[in-house]
């Protein structure tokens, strides 16, 4: 072994985490060359006193400092976690809004994108209106109107073919904004009254349908969905549109359904407040 | 601290209790100042609540303390030295004054304090690798994962450090300078 592999091993002989393979050759070593012994007992000297420093004791105060930080470190935890579960930002809130589907939101830009045209032309026309009446400006809004509510129909239609309850309750919510939709989504609305799995979407249906309510589809279906209906909710409520609509057409079913022995008894009571308004 | 990084932060204290006096001691051999140890050492604790989810439970706490430990000491040189250029340099006190105790006859307590001064003359990072071997017991690997190197690496540095701190050891004592 050579003085400087056995130099290089010094710090691990110092460490006392030598192998002892190698113990063997570096005795060997140092006992037969006297400038690496030398090296070694000076380097294990300091090594020694650097162990036998005095530890430094820090002062007392530092112990009670440390507990405040720690102590002050868990109010703001605690208050952190109060404050920050029932907060809902402004995106969540909007983002509540956007459909979750790829088909729909591509729907909804295009929707979006109508609309703003829209009201640019409306704006433009508008603006016009004082040097030139009527012409190709009115034209190509009533285009773009058409677009609007074809679109709107769209998605309307979509929303209603969801899994997601909230979804189908929101594709109701849609049919506020039409003022004449067509037969399919009328057709869609009467379909979620009858059959929708979920109570919500069909109380919200009964509400949508009531203001189409004259539309001769829309009242033959509300009048065959009372006869059907199995949810005393949804009967409960139909019945309510019944008599705020004054269709007497609803008499023979709903005295039909008093004839039913398994009438739930709250709508039992509520079909004769409705035969006594229309009677 | 597998627990406090779960969120239990008061398990922190214990780990205060174990560790405080020896990390106090590491910042006092490296900084020669008792304050400002001090406050390096509450910062740490401080930093470690802040960033306990940076700790991997299958690590060493010692080796990520001292890992915090560089860090705090690193930014804190920083801040000073911003600060030491806008105002006149302060004169500088390498040595603690309680290691001069009055009693200089004795050989013990002086050699004790020439060894901390020949320490406090040893550039940083030198003095360091000698703190965290020697003076807290890491072994090579541990002071590696600390410094970010290898323990071969390690062992070279230790072996310069202290024939570098022999030297200055031996020129303060007035010894016959050693042929390196």
């Amino acid at each position: 072994m050579k003085c400087e592999q056995v130099r290089e091993s010094f710090p691990d002989y110092l460490a006392g985490a030598i192998e002892s393979a190698s113990q063997a050759d570096i005795d060997a070593h140092l006992a037969g060359c006297a400038a690496c012994r030398d090296e070694l007992s000076g380097l294990n000297a300091l090594w020694a006193r650097l162990g036998a420093l005095p530890e430094e004791e820090p002062s007392p105060g530092s112990e009670a400092r440390f507990h405040a930080m720690l102590e002050a470190y868990r109010q703001g935890m605690k208050q952190a976690q109060r404050e920050g579960a029932p907060r809902v930002t402004l995106a969540e809130w909007l983002g509540g809004f956007w459909p979750r589907q790829p088909a729909l939101q591509f729907a909804m830009a295009l929707l979006l994108f109508a609309l703003g045209l829209l009201i640019g032309s409306s704006t433009l026309s508008r603006q016009a209106a004082g040097t030139a009446i009527g012409g190709p400006n009115e034209r190509a809004l009533a285009q773009l109107r058409e677009e609007v509510s074809t679109m709107r129909q769209m998605v309307t239609l979509a929303l209603l073919q969801q899994q997601s309850p909230s979804d189908r309750l929101r594709g109701v919510q849609w049919t506020y904004q039409m003022t004449r939709p067509d037969e399919q989504v009328l057709s869609a609305l009467l379909r979620a009254l009858d059959g929708d799995p979920n109570v919500n979407v069909r109380l919200a249906a009964v509400d949508a349908l009531h203001q189409f309510a004259s539309d001769a589809l829309v009242r033959k279906g509300l009048l065959r969905s009372l006869a059907e209906q199995k949810s005393p909710l949804v009967q409960i409520e139909l019945i309510n549109l019944m008599v705020q609509l004054s269709a007497k057409e609803s008499v023979p079913v709903l005295k039909e359904l008093s004839q039913k022995q398994e009438l739930d008894p709250a709508v039992r009571e509520r079909v004769e407040w409705g035969l006594q308004k229309l009677g | 601290m597998a627990q406090v990084r779960e969120g239990e932060v008061e398990k922190l204290g214990v780990l205060f209790e174990r560790h405080h006096q020896s990390l106090f001691g590491f910042f006092v051999r490296l900084t020669g100042r008792r304050e400002f140890s001090e406050d390096l050492v509450q910062e740490v604790f401080f930093r470690m609540l802040k960033y306990r989810h940076t700790f991997q439970p299958q690590n060493q706490f010692r080796s990520w303390m001292f890992q915090v430990a560089r860090n705090v000491h690193f930014d804190a040189l920083r801040k000073r030295q911003r600060e030491e250029r806008m105002i006149a340099r302060e004169s500088e006190q390498p040595v603690e004054s309680d290691s001069h105790t009055p009693d200089r006859q004795a050989g013990q307590a002086q050699e004790i304090a020439l060894l901390q001064r020949a320490l406090a003359r040893l550039p940083v990072e030198k003095r360091e690798v000698l703190l965290l071997s020697r003076l807290q017991s890491l072994r090579y690997a541990e002071v590696g994962e600390i410094l970010g190197c290898d323990p071969g690496a390690v062992k070279v540095r230790v072996h310069r450090a202290l024939r570098e701190l022999r030297e200055i050891f031996a020129e303060l004592t007035g010894e016959k300078r050693y042929e390196v």
